[in-house]
């Protein structure tokens, strides 16, 4: 009796590490996935290879993943998204805003993302924009609904500007710079876009932020250096 | 930033993944991705099917993150482990005897990224292992290798080695009872 049951206890032992290797056949597969799921001894065993073997893929290259690769995702992840409460979306952004200093290019796929799931909670097709400092660097990333009129401005790079305003303009083509009013370089700020500005929003605008004393800029239009600029573009 | 801080910050958008965050997965892709499709690849060796398996990869996360728990494992062992999963299941579904090329050609298939993963991993662990894999027997070390790096059934390493099936299952069942042994000690 306590034969079999050492020579069971052997068997899972064996069958968790060769599952975990991959020399399975398909139904042996499907057979320990099983044993997984009602086995605890057994799910153990599998965890215990999986943190031990799993050492075995720093050999393996890393590979640069296709391009398109999370909008694949995106794209299959689709209606089946929580819509995010707005209240969550600021959560997501106090935890997030610690890695946009570390790794601001990878931050800012993912702040598109953040914004883009804010967004889509209202009616009507939001337009998003980079806005990259000289050099290519990412600094801001916008998202404007044109059907309400939000539009949402979030830093990706730490930027300080303690003496000076920061000024965000919409840019139509053809036209001069439009103020939609003061944005703060440390966190994200949302702006009701006027009805008759709101018209002039498209794929062909601009947007940029100009540094101006502080309060904005006393022309009305922009006085000092643009430290950002992007177009609008539909996702 | 650190390895520690690296893992804790993966730990932490997996946990968020697990609360239904879009974009904390868009983080977990962005800091992994290049790491699993290179798992997927040397796996599948075959660039369409390692990257429909990737984009299965994430939605399989973004269902079962509530799974992980990062008491009991690394974050990075735990997406490789589904990566690895998914893609022998790819693998054994096409039905094809697929003979896995050795590392040099996969490379040649795609681009190496910078290596983005590589400090998440557990320096620790992977160097016990290591030291563990040299104590036993060469064959039997470098079968169990293979193995987990090409996903392949018994039957193939045997074809590939030119060994009788008995004989691989032995190399590998040994070598994987001794190492046991040794990652207790």
């Amino acid at each position: 009796m306590s034969d079999t049951g050492a020579r069971d206890k052997e068997n899972g032992a064996l069958t968790a590490a060769e599952y975990v290797l991959g020399v399975l056949d398909a139904d042996a597969r499907r057979a320990a996935e099983r044993r997984i799921a009602r086995d605890m001894v057994f799910a153990r065993e599998v965890a215990f290879w999986e943190e031990r073997l799993g050492g075995l893929a720093d050999a393996v290259p890393e590979l640069v993943a296709p391009a398109d690769g999370w909008a694949r995702i995106e794209a299959a992840l689709g209606s089946a998204a929580t819509t995010e409460e707005p209240h969550g979306m600021w959560q997501s952004l106090a935890f997030w805003r610690g890695l946009a200093t570390a790794t601001s290019a990878l931050a800012v796929a993912c702040l598109a993302a953040l914004i883009y799931v804010g967004a889509i909670s209202q009616p009507g097709a939001p337009l998003l924009a980079r806005l990259d400092a000289e050099g290519g660097k990412p600094s801001f990333v916008a998202a404007i609904n044109t059907n309400g009129g939000n539009l949402t401005i979030v830093p990706a790079a730490l930027l300080g500007a303690e003496q000076k305003s920061m000024e965000l303009w919409l840019i139509p083509p053809g036209d001069k710079p439009h103020s939609l009013g003061l944005i703060d370089p440390n966190r994200p700020v949302t702006i009701k876009v006027p009805k008759d500005l709101l018209r002039e929003v498209s794929n062909e605008a601009v947007l940029a932020v100009s540094l101006e004393p502080l309060g904005g800029s006393p022309t009305g239009q922009p006085t000092g250096p643009v430290i950002a600029n992007g177009k609008l573009a539909s996702l | 930033m650190d390895a520690e801080a690296k893992r804790r910050q993966l730990s932490a958008a997996l946990n968020r993944v697990a609360g239904g965050d879009r974009p904390a997965l868009c983080l977990v892709y962005e800091m992994t991705s290049a790491k699993l499709f290179g798992v997927c690849l040397r796996i599948l060796n075959d660039r369409s099917e390692a990257e429909d398996v990737l984009q299965d990869v994430y939605l399989t996360v973004w269902r079962k993150a509530a799974s992980f728990d990062d008491a009991r494992a690394s974050p990075i062992t735990w997406l490789v482990a589904i990566a690895r999963n998914r893609s022998i299941d790819r693998l054994r579904s096409a039905g094809v005897v697929r003979f896995s090329q050795p590392i040099e050609a996969a490379d040649a298939v795609a681009d190496p990224a910078p290596s983005a993963a590589q400090t998440l991993e557990d320096a620790q662990e992977s160097k016990r292992l290591k030291s563990c894999l040299d104590e036993i027997e060469a064959r039997q070390s470098a079968a169990i290798r293979s193995a987990f790096m090409d996903g392949l059934t018994y039957e193939v390493l045997a074809e590939r080695e030119g060994v009788p099936l008995g004989t691989m299952k032995s190399w590998i069942r040994r070598g994987l009872a001794k190492l046991r042994e040794c990652l207790e000690r």
